[in-house]
């Protein structure tokens, strides 16, 4: 496998690692076993927000899928699809936002709506993971050259650990929500 | 001067009557990282406890840093700067964080005391958090990271980790495979086993399997990641 799509796998499972971790502790609070914590929610939206939306699509759509649009018509439509969702993505996110904030203010009247952002959010990064991972990029690996993943490679390499963020503040987000979220999701006090 | 930390040669090892490991050979260089994969009951355990005189295999050989240390007791192979995390974790519980910690406290093979009390703190900074709470006080997740931290504080060249993630959360997994991969940083070589081909491929260079105590594949992580077809026939999942 070349080493972008092995970066990208590496990134697909933290961020479905914290989409699970989202929607256990959401099932916990409907299920009675645990209190809502806005603070970690913050957090968790938090990552969401940077991690995924500002820099792991954003890398897919300039490097990789700009360049198998030119080398495979079978896949564009795909593509389109992908990017009009990374598009989205941000509304998805402030949606979930708002809906917490709602559900902070609110009290138990708002987790409903919580729990149906949070679900809609999940489902919907499950769907554009699995479309990426079983449509397009098998058809990267068949169609771009060695050339072209020479270039995504570098691309990919040259800004070595984005996912960690300039300073790490992302790696340290991350550990921290590992830390305060509760067990058995996380290591906090459950 | 060779730079082979661990190797098994032709190494055959029984349970009983049970033939378990057919003649395998196994080697490990200093800073290397191999993941050992295979479905469950393949061998891969008992290939670590071949090695470390766990359990004696029948025939065949095991050197460590070119020794042999065939007949070797556990101890003394440990003393070889080998650090092994085993399955189930194997924490004292009556002990505090710290004392399961300071226990373990000893320098490498060549003197060398890198990884000192403080540099496991900052390494696990939950553990800092839990220091005077007692082993059964810990969640899973803290307990693996505390027997990491044990196994860092012998000072080793190589760690061995089995099963290390099995039974946690994503979330806490991922978490144990940033850390290790930081750890790989540092240069001690590494072999892992686990069930998550694609974590584990990520982190090592190298990348063995096995299939009923022989070795199937053995190669680069390059490879086997490049190759679905292998994954989905020897460990029986989808890429």
């Amino acid at each position: 496998m070349k080493k972008s799509l092995s970066i990208i796998h590496d990134e697909h499972r933290a961020i479905a690692a914290m989409m699970h971790a989202l929607r256990q502790i959401v099932a916990g609070i409907e299920a009675g076993r645990l209190k809502p914590d806005f603070a970690l929610f913050r957090d968790m939206v938090e990552y969401i927000d940077k991690v995924p939306e500002r820099v792991h699509h954003p890398k897919e759509d300039q490097y990789l899928f700009a360049r198998l649009r030119t080398r495979c018509v079978e896949a564009v439509p795909a593509i389109e699809a992908l990017e009009a969702e990374h598009r989205i993505g941000d509304a998805r996110i402030r949606a979930m936002e708002a809906a917490m904030q709602q559900y902070e203010q609110a009290g138990q009247a708002g987790f409903a709506g919580f729990k149906a952002a949070v679900n809609e959010y999940v489902e919907a990064e499950w769907k554009h993971m699995n479309r990426e991972e079983h449509e397009v990029f098998p058809l990267a690996e068949k169609h771009l050259t060695d050339e072209d993943w020479a270039a995504i490679d570098a691309a990919f390499l040259s800004n070595e650990n984005p996912w960690q963020g300039e300073a790490g503040q992302y790696q340290k987000l991350f550990s921290k929500i590992v830390n305060i979220a509760p067990a058995p999701v996380g290591l906090g006090p459950s | 001067m060779s730079n082979m930390l661990l190797e098994a040669k032709e190494l055959h090892t029984y349970y009983g009557a049970s033939h378990i490991l057919h003649g395998i050979d196994f080697h490990i260089r200093q800073g290397e990282g191999i993941a050992l994969m295979g479905r469950n009951g393949m061998g891969k355990s008992t290939l670590i406890k071949s090695m470390l005189g766990i359990v004696r295999p029948r025939h065949g050989r095991v050197l460590v840093r070119g020794d042999d240390f065939t007949k070797a007791t556990t101890y003394r192979t440990a003393q070889q700067g080998i650090a092994y995390v085993p399955e189930g974790r194997g924490i004292f519980k009556s002990l505090t964080v710290r004392e399961n910690l300071l226990m373990s406290a000893r320098a490498g093979v060549d003197g060398q005391r890198n990884w000192t009390f403080d540099r496991v703190m900052e390494t696990f900074p939950r553990l800092g958090e839990r220091i005077n709470n007692g082993g059964w006080q810990l969640s899973g997740g803290e307990q693996q990271m505390l027997t990491i931290g044990r196994a860092l504080m012998t000072n080793p060249d190589l760690l061995i980790l089995d099963e290390a993630t099995e039974g946690l959360a994503p979330l806490i997994a991922m978490e144990i495979w940033r850390i290790v991969k930081e750890i790989r940083r540092t240069g001690i070589a590494t072999m892992i086993v686990d069930k998550n081909h694609a974590a584990v491929t990520s982190i090592c260079d190298r990348a063995m399997i096995l299939v009923k105590g022989e070795v199937v594949f053995d190669g680069t992580s390059d490879e086997i990641r490049a190759n679905p077809d292998l994954i989905q026939k020897h460990l029986g999942v989808g890429h």
